[in-house]
């Protein structure tokens, strides 16, 4: 019966993976070598992946900027409407991100008192580089968040107490003990939203059409030129999208600090 | 000193509710109480750790309150050591310090010093409980709040660490305040015990006060008080042994009471300051003699009964006697109860003296 079992279990699993991997076998084969091969000749291709990896790390060093305090404080702190708050960070999750590119436009763009004043300093947000940040950093930095409070949860408050009464005050507590605890699970939110904000495009494409990323380039050349056009791009996109979640995966099964 | 007035903290569902206690300047308080009684709470509203929702704590004569942990002086070891995972050994126990050799001494001291290069993650529970032992003396703090930090350590190296911690505390005069499950514990290192449950102090006296006089019935069979019978204190009515006007005369106000069991027609004759009326008689089991004769001793108390059960630990044997349907546990050595050929159905005289009964 257990074999039996086994075997059922198995054959659901190895479905499920193939599932899961032949659209990206099948795209990194139909188009993989020709979309390396294309970095050297195509100035387009090599500026949105150029392009891509520098807005998506500036969107995630924001996000660990901005996100580390308030995981922390959620993590740590019991208080009224936590729950509340907690979900309301999660929310740019759950919405489409078309619509999420809708809403950063009103309120961002040249239409918004934000985006307007901005304009009037000579600071544009929708249609430039820092327009792109903003979608990335919206719709990515919830997974950080969550991640982040996940991993600072994981951290015994009672090492941080023992710290404080050797001595240390509050944030050298933090700095000594709880970050270097955490940090495996740190840097692992920030790799996934790195990788979520490299794959971002409906929200770029709403609010910055131009200039391009790699994930809008290859909506641009497949309805431009067809799926021909498109495949390298998309096939260099799943290619470098393997770096971060080998890293990540790394860190996960490297046994290290944070597993106490 | 260590002393809270009304001292009132909350974590999750649980309230630790106006604690009033004072462990004098360099004495050695010990906490007690079952699991889940508010004991680590008590420790960390102390230290810092958790805020206070009401009254006061005070250290050293300072009011400490509203100060933060690294502001009272304390030091703070948990029963599972908390060293942090990604320092050595050396880096843990030098942590709040800038005296590196001291901190060396002192884990030398408590038998740590071989571990010093160790990682943490190599060292098992008893280490742990060493270095972070270390960790917290190496700081020089005033007060020294210990949850159980002598409970993963072998037998052998237990009594040799407590031995240095007592050692320690009085050379440096140190206030400490110590939760334990162990009662033999707590009557080793205790000056003072404080005995919690349900986030309330349920007594606090010297140890060997609170064993031999508990102040209800669950504290006695929560600190292994065998023989706990309900029943009615009276005034005695016949006299009382000289021997036992002795034992009383070091108290004040002791008398001559009766106590009449209510399980049972049996009726003890004890000493003490209770008021007559609806009672405990609390009797330790170490405090029944047993014979297979009566004897002649001074012993106020003795009643026949039948074996009804024998439990052997080691040289320590527990036998069960039903006197008059009601049963009494006495403790005696494994080679008495041998010499007595005691066995289930036997009959045998269970004797106490009247000082040996607590009425409360």
């Amino acid at each position: 019966m257990y074999r039996v079992a086994s075997v059922v279990a198995a054959l659901v699993a190895s479905c499920f993976l193939l599932f899961l991997a032949a659209p990206v076998f099948a795209l990194v084969a139909a188009a993989g070598v020709r979309g390396v091969a294309k970095l050297g000749s195509d100035v387009e291709l090599r500026d949105a992946l150029l392009l891509t990896a520098l807005t998506a790390t500036t969107a995630t060093v924001l996000g660990v900027a901005g996100g580390t305090p308030i995981a922390y404080f959620i993590a740590r702190r019991a208080f009224r409407g936590r729950a509340i708050i907690a979900a309301l960070l999660d929310l740019p999750l759950l919405i489409p991100h078309p619509v999420a590119g809708i809403a950063l436009l009103l309120a961002l763009g040249r239409q918004s008192a934000i985006g307007g004043a901005l304009l009037a300093t000579g600071f544009r947000i929708a249609g430039s580089r820092t327009g792109i940040v903003c979608a990335m950093l919206f719709v990515s930095a919830p997974l950080f968040l969550s991640a982040a409070r996940e991993a600072f949860a994981r951290v015994d408050p009672r090492y941080e107490a023992v710290a404080r009464t050797l001595g240390d005050p509050a944030w050298r507590a933090f700095r000594r003990i709880t970050l270097p605890l955490a940090t495996r699970g740190l840097v692992a939110a920030a790799v996934v939203m790195w990788a979520r904000a490299v794959s971002e495009f409906g929200a770029i494409v709403i609010l910055t059409y131009n200039p391009k990323v790699a994930s809008v380039l290859s909506y641009d050349r497949f309805t431009s030129y067809g799926l021909p056009e498109a495949l390298p791009v998309a096939a260099v996109l799943v290619v470098l999208a393997l770096v971060p979640l080998t890293a990540l995966r790394a860190l996960r099964y490297e046994r290290g600090i944070g597993t106490m | 000193m260590i002393e809270t007035r009304g001292l009132s903290a909350r974590v999750g569902s649980f309230t630790l509710r106006e604690i009033t206690l004072t462990v004098p300047a360099g004495a050695y308080g010990v906490v007690i109480g079952p699991a889940g009684s508010g004991k680590t709470t008590l420790l960390e509203a102390i230290g810092g750790i958790l805020p206070v929702s009401a009254g006061a704590v005070r250290l050293g004569g300072r009011d400490v309150t509203r100060l933060p942990p690294e502001e009272r002086g304390v030091g703070l070891v948990y029963q599972h050591g908390y060293l942090f995972p990604h320092l050595t050994v050396a880096h843990n126990v030098a942590y709040g310090t800038t005296d590196a050799a001291g901190a060396r001494e002192i884990a030398t001291r408590l038998g740590a010093a071989d571990l010093w290069a160790r990682e943490v993650r190599s060292l098992s529970g008893g280490e742990r409980q060493l270095v972070a032992l270390a960790r917290a003396l190496a700081r020089h703090p005033s007060v020294l709040l210990l949850d159980e930090p002598f409970n993963a350590l072998d037998p052998r190296r237990r009594s040799r660490v407590r031995r240095e911690v007592r050692a320690i505390h009085r050379e440096r005069g140190l206030t400490v305040l110590q939760v334990t499950h162990d009662f033999t514990e707590a009557g080793l290192l205790g000056d003072i015990a404080v005995l919690l449950d349900a986030g309330r102090v349920l007594q606090v006296g010297a140890p060997d006060e609170v064993f031999r006089k508990p102040a209800s019935p669950y504290i006695a069979e929560f600190l292994g008080a065998e023989n706990v019978f309900a029943g009615t204190v009276g005034l005695a009515r016949g006299p009382v042994e000289d021997d036992d006007r002795r034992g009383a005369a070091s108290g004040s106000g002791y008398r001559a009471l009766e106590f009449h069991v209510a399980a049972s027609p049996l009726t003890f004759v004890a000493v003490g300051d209770a008021d007559p009326g609806p009672g405990y008689a609390v009797l330790r089991a170490e405090e029944v003699v047993l014979s297979r004769e009566p004897g002649s001793s001074s012993a106020r108390n003795t009643f026949r009964g039948q074996v009804q059960d024998l439990a052997t630990l080691g040289a320590l044997t527990r036998v069960t006697v039903d006197v008059s349907g009601l049963p009494l546990v006495a403790a005696l050595t494994t080679s008495s109860a041998r010499e007595l050929s005691l066995a289930p159905g036997v009959e045998v005289y269970a004797s106490f003296k009247a000082m040996a009964i607590h009425l409360c």
